[in-house]
């Protein structure tokens, strides 16, 4: 059976480890001159007050690897391209061809050949992620002082990424089963993969525990205006300013005030000190990165159970 | 206490999300027999093939190989099935030599040697891949394939639908061979009656997912005659024993089933065909079938 699994899926498994070598490759590559630009590491870079290397190396990251922020964007796809690949064709293929009619009829019951397939296959999508994974996370180093809370780091590094490879696969798996031909799958499971995805990243992520909600005032006479925390890495979810009734102002109105504050000439943190204006900002701080990591790695491979049940449960007594 | 029979189904019924494609279906098979399962398309034969190698699992009823029911998917009794589906499906990227290595990967019992004989006679290379072998070829590698497990029971989905003249006779006589080789109640479903009698010693005939008629072939063809006389006007539906009836302009023409009975002055008694007798069961309408039991 083992031989069996090799045998019907080796094109994949080796064109997929092709895939992985080739990007590693490239991310080694694109990566090595990055990381050049910090010869004692970038770590600590991240905390201010930075010194003149960071912030030179700082600028030069914005200025020359501007690009790598779609490079890591587009790098999100993989765990879809891993599992999905391996995922879509596992039943639709043999639904497509009349082949499950001969699988099934030998001496291995049908659930222990789903099994096996699932184990292995499963494996082997979660092992080229966390390969992937590794190198992403070693490109990306230098760009945490950009941030990173966010689909460009914390969705391609730690283990959500194996999770989300489950669950591509899974559903693969569940939509042949459904649509029986292996493209449509392959398409629906992506579209489903993307708004899950999304949903989770875009609206449930940012509330898996309560944000931690920081007003501090104003310095007069310090010019410091920045915004943001103290952790370029945390994920800011608002910002903005609060004013002496409380009233939070963000967006325009925050740049309106902004500019108001400016025009009075002088120093705008005076102004704005002086009228009870403080900086307000709301965000997930960088150390909740691993508590998050886990509850997104359990939702997911969660759902990749409940799906892979689904399957197993559907062959169970009706055969398709 | 008695071998049980290779395959026996009690009032099986299977439905599918709307409508019933099989309903009380009883038969049994006595073992080292072949039968064959005619009916015209749609008439359940699949569904009856597919329930009897644990792929489907009955709606109502039950279904028994050799006492187990396939739908358990043991070991044990996947092992003395083997099912040949229609259109013969293979991996067609597969060389003919993998399609071995997968046969004896996924069983138990697997006689690989021969296997090969039996390709090596029938001159298929081992090399070749699946899909571009003949169609021909490719049934006679799923034949091959479903014969290397020592199967008990072995069950063919229209293994000669789509076979010219030549590949068919070479395919019933590896068929013919392995039955008289040993252990082996073949199943197989047809809808091409003219082959039949060369190849088949039991008959079931199924229509609207019912059966409308079953037994040995010879006793079926003995027990039927056709009447002709002079034209009647008699309801066929009064007589159980008449199974069609049909008017000329002056002659009248009955099949009956009733052994040897006398037949009236007048009127002439005529041996059946197989062909004929199955159509005219085929041609009942729905509502004929209690009548049959």
């Amino acid at each position: 059976m083992t031989w069996m699994v090799w045998r019907q899926h080796r094109t994949e498994v080796v064109a997929l480890a092709i895939f992985v070598s080739v990007i590693a490759t490239a991310l080694v590559v694109l990566g090595r001159p990055m990381h050049a630009l910090f010869p004692a590491g970038s770590a600590h870079c991240l905390t201010p007050p930075l010194d003149l290397t960071c912030r030179f190396a700082q600028a030069r990251l914005t200025q020359d690897y501007g690009y790598s922020t779609i490079v890591l964007i587009l790098l999100n796809f993989a765990p879809y391209a891993i599992g999905g690949f391996l995922g879509a064709p596992l039943l639709a293929r043999e639904l497509e061809a009349g082949t499950w009619q001969l699988a099934w009829t030998q001496a291995v019951p049908r659930r222990r050949w789903l099994a096996v397939k699932v184990m292995v296959l499963g494996t082997v999508s979660v092992l080229l992620v966390a390969g992937l994974s590794a190198v992403i996370g070693w490109y990306r180093q230098p760009l945490d002082l950009l941030g990173g809370f966010d689909i460009t780091g914390f969705d391609l590094t730690g283990i959500a990424p194996m999770a989300y490879t489950l669950f591509a696969f899974a559903l693969g798996v569940a939509a042949g089963a459904v649509l029986r031909r292996s493209l449509p799958a392959a398409a629906g499971a992506f579209v489903l993969f993307l708004a899950v995805r999304f949903t989770v990243a875009g609206w449930i992520r940012p509330h898996f525990r309560m944000p931690v909600t920081r007003i501090d005032a104003f310095v007069p006479g310090s010019g410091d205006l920045t915004d943001g925390t103290s952790n370029v890495r945390d994920m800011i979810l608002s910002q903005g300013f609060i004013d002496a009734g409380g009233r939070h102002i963000t967006g325009l109105g925050a740049v309106i005030l902004e500019g108001k504050a400016r025009e009075q000439g002088g120093d705008p943190t005076v102004y704005l000190h002086d009228h009870g204006i403080q900086r307000w900002v709301v965000f997930q701080p960088i150390a909740r990165y691993w508590p998050f990591q886990l509850i997104e790695t359990v939702t997911f491979a969660g759902l990749a159970v409940l799906l892979l049940a689904l399957v197993f449960w559907r062959i169970r007594r009706t055969a398709f | 206490m008695t071998t049980p029979p290779a395959l026996r189904t009690r009032n099986v019924g299977k439905r599918y999300r709307r409508a019933w494609a099989l309903r009380n279906c009883s038969l049994e098979l006595p073992p080292g027999r072949v039968t064959a399962l005619v009916g015209p398309n749609g008439a359940g034969k699949t569904t009856l093939l597919r329930l009897s190698t644990g792929l489907l699992a009955p709606t109502a009823g039950s279904v028994e190989v050799f006492g187990e029911s396939p739908a358990t998917n043991s070991v044990r009794v996947l092992s003395r099935i083997s099912f040949l589906a229609q259109d013969h499906p293979l991996y067609r990227h597969f060389s003919v030599a993998d399609l071995l290595r997968f046969g004896r990967s996924c069983n138990i019992r697997f006689d690989h040697d021969l296997a090969v004989r039996r390709l090596t006679q029938l001159g298929i290379s081992l090399d070749a891949r699946a899909g571009r072998l003949s169609g021909g070829q490719q049934s006679q590698v799923a034949l091959a394939l479903a014969l290397a497990k020592r199967p008990n029971l072995l069950v063919l989905d229209e293994p000669l639908s789509r076979l010219d003249p030549l590949a068919r006779q070479e395919f019933q006589q590896t068929l013919m061979g392995a039955v008289a080789d040993g252990d082996l109640t073949v199943l197989f479903s047809s809808h091409a009656v003219d082959e039949l009698e060369r190849v088949c010693d039991h008959l079931v005939v199924i229509n609207y997912g019912r059966v409308v008629l079953r037994g040995e072939i010879d006793a079926l063809l003995a027990e039927h005659r056709v009447l002709v006389g002079p034209r009647v006007r008699t309801d066929p539906r009064g007589s159980r024993s008449v199974i069609e009836i049909k008017h000329s302009d002056r002659h009248t023409t009955m099949l009956v089933r009733q052994g040897a009975a006398p037949i009236m002055p007048g009127w002439q008694a005529n041996p059946v065909g197989l062909d004929e007798l199955v159509l005219a069961y085929l041609r009942r309408p729905a509502d004929h079938e209690e009548q049959i039991a």
